[in-house]
């Protein structure tokens, strides 16, 4: 008898608190900022243009570019293949699947490094793999791959190679010196795509 | 009910507050409730795998169950819970002396009816719990603790049905 | 933080050293409150001892208000925890059929695990019953299989349901829950039976 009432004198105060209190909805964090600290000063989230150029070429179909400019600007200019998820909508929930997933890699690229590196921090902090800044964004991508400059002729060769490369890939992505050339392959490792598991699938049943 | 007999199992709301956090812990360690049924289902299906290859090819439910759950189906979660079920039960009784093979039945039946109809519940109970998706732990208990629409209504079912039919059974338990 | 599997910090194997542990922890408590008899647990049926219905309960709202405040607290996310699904026909229908396997075998199937580990042999004969019943629903699935996947509703909850605020319907559930037990001592003083 008396166990009952102990019990009662616990649980409806707690019952009232959890009534009276309003849901927690926040997303949690899933990095802390040292872990964040670390992965920015490490700059490994950074992809080079000559990269990205590379795998739109051979139309790697892991790569998926992501604009995070506004609309306005996206159907100015974009990257072939690429999606347009403003920054503004960038925590809404029809682009969640397409952000946290283990499948493919993301890009993000703006016209610079700044929105994309910040949509980037962003998405890492919620425990997102598998996303990545188009390094110098836009600016950067028309200066290298769409008007590479000839090196001067002294440089190394891996320079010359680079930019017969530049050159070549320019032609396939429609940049402004559509020069025929032989182009050799400028190919840098690829990132690890982190296979992530299914999260929801925790199977239940009796 | 005599008070020596009182004394010797918990007090049923201690022992709910501790079953209730068992259940905390599987929910926060794994993201799961418990379970009990599950368990003999993997062992049913696997037995049936062994024995019966090509049959379980043929059947609809085995194809299905497979490609739901791969990998080794003794190896999972609800197969071990049960067997720690086993060692939990086993100590509870030692510490409590209750160890002892007997067939618990009213004064007022014998012993091979009981078994009959203990048997006769099981099938019942094992068919109830593959159609309800869960049994009194996996879907009722469970099911509640997470508010699940389902775990509420499976409870009501089964608790409704039971005291419905008490009444025509009652001379095996009173 | 929580769901600690899902969040990677265990790993799998860990997941299922903890699942055993987990598992005494449920069979240590069923036994001690007295699930291993099944005439304990039948007698909820006739009002002479609600012992389930009290831990019953008592562990459903336990958890729960567990889980709201860990949520509460950001230790768990409660969108990765498993929460069954609804298929409204199969709920029914099955928790009948489970109901009337209660009062005729006197066990669930966790109880008669329970009961196993200390001898009880009519719990044996349960377990025994479990499988049959198991194949039975397995080999004859294309019989049933339109009635297991009727009315599927997806994973609502109580209070989605309801429309009402989960914490709202906690509190709600709290106080049902005393008053079920309010109720069930009062029918244990009504319909008391001595020996068993």
């Amino acid at each position: 008898m008396k166990m009952r009432l102990i019990l009662a004198s616990v649980f409806i105060p707690l019952g009232i608190i959890i009534a009276a209190v309003p849901e927690n909805t926040t997303k949690p964090f899933r990095l802390t900022a040292g872990e964040l600290l670390n992965e920015i000063h490490e700059g490994t989230q950074f992809i080079s243009t000559d990269q990205i150029a590379d795998m739109l070429v051979q139309k790697d179909p892991s790569l998926q570019l992501i604009d995070v400019r506004t609309q306005a600007e996206f159907e100015k200019y974009s990257l072939p293949g690429s999606v347009n998820i403003p920054l503004s909508d960038l925590l809404s929930e029809e682009w969640n699947d397409f952000l946290d997933q283990g499948v493919k890699m993301n890009v993000f690229y703006s016209n610079g490094n700044l929105k994309a590196n910040e949509a980037w921090m962003i998405t890492r902090q919620l425990g997102f793999k598998n996303n990545y800044v188009l390094q110098g964004g836009l600016n950067y991508w028309a200066e290298t791959i769409l008007n590479p400059q000839a090196p001067k002729s002294v440089l190394a060769d891996d320079e010359i190679a680079k930019y017969d490369f530049r050159k070549g890939a320019s032609a396939a992505l429609g940049g402004g010196n559509a020069v025929v050339s032989n182009s050799t392959e400028g190919k840098t490792a690829k990132p690890p795509i982190v296979k992530k598991k299914k999260k929801k699938k925790v199977a239940g049943g009796c | 009910m005599s008070e020596v007999k009182k004394t010797k199992y918990l007090n049923p709301y201690v022992g709910g507050v501790l079953l209730g956090l068992v259940l905390l812990a599987a929910n926060f360690v794994s993201g799961r409730g418990l379970g009990a049924s599950g368990a003999i289902k993997s062992a049913v299906v696997t037995t049936v795998s062994l024995v019966m290859p090509s049959h379980v090819e043929n059947s609809a439910f085995y194809t299905e169950y497979k490609e739901s759950h791969p990998g080794n189906l003794m190896k999972s979660w609800l197969v071990f819970e049960m067997i720690g079920v086993l060692i939990g039960g086993f100590l509870s009784g030692a510490f409590a002396k209750r160890l002892k093979f007997k067939v618990e039945h009213s004064p007022k039946i014998t012993s091979k009816r009981r078994i009959i109809f203990a048997v006769l519940g099981g099938v019942l109970f094992g068919f109830g719990s593959q159609l309800g998706r869960g049994c009194t732990s996996g879907s009722a208990l469970s099911g509640m603790a997470v508010l699940s629409v389902g775990g509420f209504l499976t409870m009501a079912f089964i608790f409704g049905t039971a005291f419905a039919l008490a009444y025509f059974f009652r001379k095996n338990w009173i | 933080m929580g769901p600690l599997i899902v969040n990677e910090i265990i790993s799998p194997n860990t997941n299922l050293l903890i699942a055993m542990l987990i598992g005494i922890g449920f069979g240590f408590v069923l036994e001690s409150s007295g699930f291993s008899s099944s005439r304990k647990l039948a007698g909820m049926f006739y009002g002479y001892d609600t012992t389930v219905l009290k831990v019953f309960f008592t562990a459903a709202i336990t958890a729960m208000i567990g889980l709201l405040f860990f949520s509460l607290f950001g230790w768990i996310d409660l969108s990765y925890v498993y929460v069954n699904p609804t298929y409204l026909t199969s709920a029914m229908v099955g928790g009948a059929v489970m109901g009337a396997g209660f009062i005729i075998g006197g066990f669930c199937p966790g109880t008669a695990f329970c009961a196993l580990s200390i001898g009880k042999l009519d719990a044996l004969a349960f377990i025994g019953g479990l499988v049959l019943g198991i194949i039975f629903f397995t080999e004859g699935y294309p019989m049933w299989e339109d009635l297991y996947k009727a009315n599927f509703m997806g994973t609502p909850t109580m209070n989605e349901l309801l429309d009402i605020p989960r914490g709202i319907f906690a509190l709600g559930l709290i106080l049902a829950a005393f008053a079920m037990f309010w109720v069930g001592e009062w029918a244990e003083k009504k319909f008391p039976r001595e020996e068993y």
